[in-house]
Order: structure tokens, then C-alpha cells, then sequence
């Protein structure tokens, strides 16, 4: 049982550079879990109070996990898995250059 | 550093953003090398006046698409209908992985396109990296 990761640049310090991890988890719960273990710090970029950050999107293949049942979706041997920062801002609070 | 772009695809992004007035557009700019090559028009799943963010389902097979063609993701684009040309502090808080000073997207020039002046709207670039945030040339061929 092994399941690909996708690692997204910003956290790939986390990773000592790699952009691909393989584990053998068996749902996205264990998988954060198993990637703090190899990688002490994921976790907290990944989740705050046990959930899925707000502006992270996570992707069993090609389907949203927040469609598919949360933290608690099932993996199987060779699901690829990606991490995906949203794309997000806007004017609100806009700064003038001084 | 600056960023290339076609005459054509700047027109298709200040219209893309004027037609949805009142609300801020979105979109993803595809190239290599600080050029762009293809214009990505995204959907906001949460559109508004003073925000957006990029449906995120679209986003993901966007980007997927930009991967499988052999370009990188060279620039996002939005609107400021009522603002200047210059990052907000949420566009700054968003460019960064949360809690860190990790870009999300590195390298990416954020084009931001002000419509205050309808009949001339102004677009920059920048980029947002280590706290800072530093101006891009576009160089519009």
C-alpha cells in the first residue's frame, strides 16, 4: 500500500527539497499524521485544530476531499495526492504606496 | 526582473476584469522564462466587490493543464475596481503559505488591474516574496 504526495513549493523546506513523498496511509487523517513523523512541522502548516487549513485544498486524484468525506477519505494503493494553496485576495484593506 | 506580455492578452485581461464590474476578476497566467504565453480567466467562487478567490476546483485543473502543456504558472492576475494598482494587505496575506513568509506560488508576478479610472485602467506588477513587496516591469510587446 503506497500513495503518492504531491508536495507544494512553500513546504518542500519541510521535505529537504523533495516535491514527491511516497507513504502508506490509509486515509488523509493518517497521512498527516505519517508526514509529521518523516517530517516534523507538516502538520501544522497542514491543519490548525485538527482540520485542513481554510485556504488548503487537498485532492485524492483528481477530486476535492471536502466533496469526498474530509479528513477522513479513504486512500488506496496508489492514489496520488496534492496539496493545493488557494488563489485568493482582493481589495479590501487596500494600501496606497507612500 | 519583468514580465512579458503580449498587447492582445492585456487587452483580454482588462476586459475579463471589466466585464465583472462590479465585482474583482480573476485570473492564472501561463509561460516560461517571465513570458506569457496563455491566459487562464478564473471563476470566483466567492465574488465580490473587495475579494476573490479562485473557484478551487477549476484552479486545480488549471494548474494540471499548465503542468501536462510544459508551462509554469508565471503570473496571477486581479482586479482592483475601486483601488489602486498595489497589493491590499489581504492580497499580501494570501500571496504566503498561512503563518509563513513561504510564497504560495513563487515567482509569480501579481498582476493587479485598477479600474478607478474606467476609460484608463492602470495595471502593475509585483511580486511578493520574504515580507516585500516589489514592483515588476511589464513589458508589453
Amino acid at each position: 500500500m503506497s500513495v503518492k504526495v504531491r508536495i507544494p513549493t512553500p513546504l518542500q523546506k519541510l521535505t529537504n527539497g523533495k516535491a514527491d513523498v511516497e507513504c502508506g496511509a490509509k486515509s488523509i487523517n493518517d497521512l498527516i499524521d505519517e508526514l509529521e513523523r518523516d517530517y516534523p512541522g507538516l502538520k501544522e502548516r497542514l491543519t490548525d485544530e485538527g482540520r485542513v487549513r481554510r485556504f488548503i485544498n487537498i485532492y485524492v486524484n483528481d477530486e476535492d476531499i471536502r466533496f469526498l468525506n474530509k479528513e477522513a477519505t479513504a486512500l488506496k494503493d496508489g492514489d496520488n495526492i496534492s496539496i493545493v494553496p488557494a488563489i485568493a485576495g482582493g481589495s479590501a484593506g487596500a494600501t496606497v504606496r507612500t | 526582473m519583468e514580465l512579458t506580455i503580449r498587447k492582445k492578452d492585456l487587452d483580454q485581461i482588462v476586459d475579463h476584469c471589466n466585464s465583472c464590474l462590479p465585482d474583482e476578476a480573476c485570473g492564472i497566467l501561463a509561460g516560461g522564462d517571465g513570458r506569457v504565453e496563455k491566459i487562464y480567466r478564473m471563476t470566483s467562487a466567492r465574488p465580490g466587490p473587495a475579494s476573490y478567490e479562485m473557484d478551487p476546483g477549476e484552479q486545480f485543473r488549471v494548474l494540471k493543464d499548465i503542468r501536462q502543456s510544459g508551462r509554469a504558472l508565471v503570473g496571477i492576475y486581479h482586479s482592483h475596481p475601486g483601488n489602486p494598482a498595489y497589493p491590499s494587505g489581504i492580497d499580501v496575506e494570501k500571496a504566503y503559505w498561512p503563518g509563513t513568509l513561504f510564497p504560495n506560488y513563487p515567482g509569480a508576478v501579481h498582476v493587479i488591474v485598477s479600474l478607478m479610472d474606467r476609460l484608463n485602467p492602470a495595471v502593475k506588477g509585483y511580486t511578493i516574496d520574504k515580507g516585500e513587496v516589489a514592483e515588476v516591469a511589464l513589458q508589453v510587446v
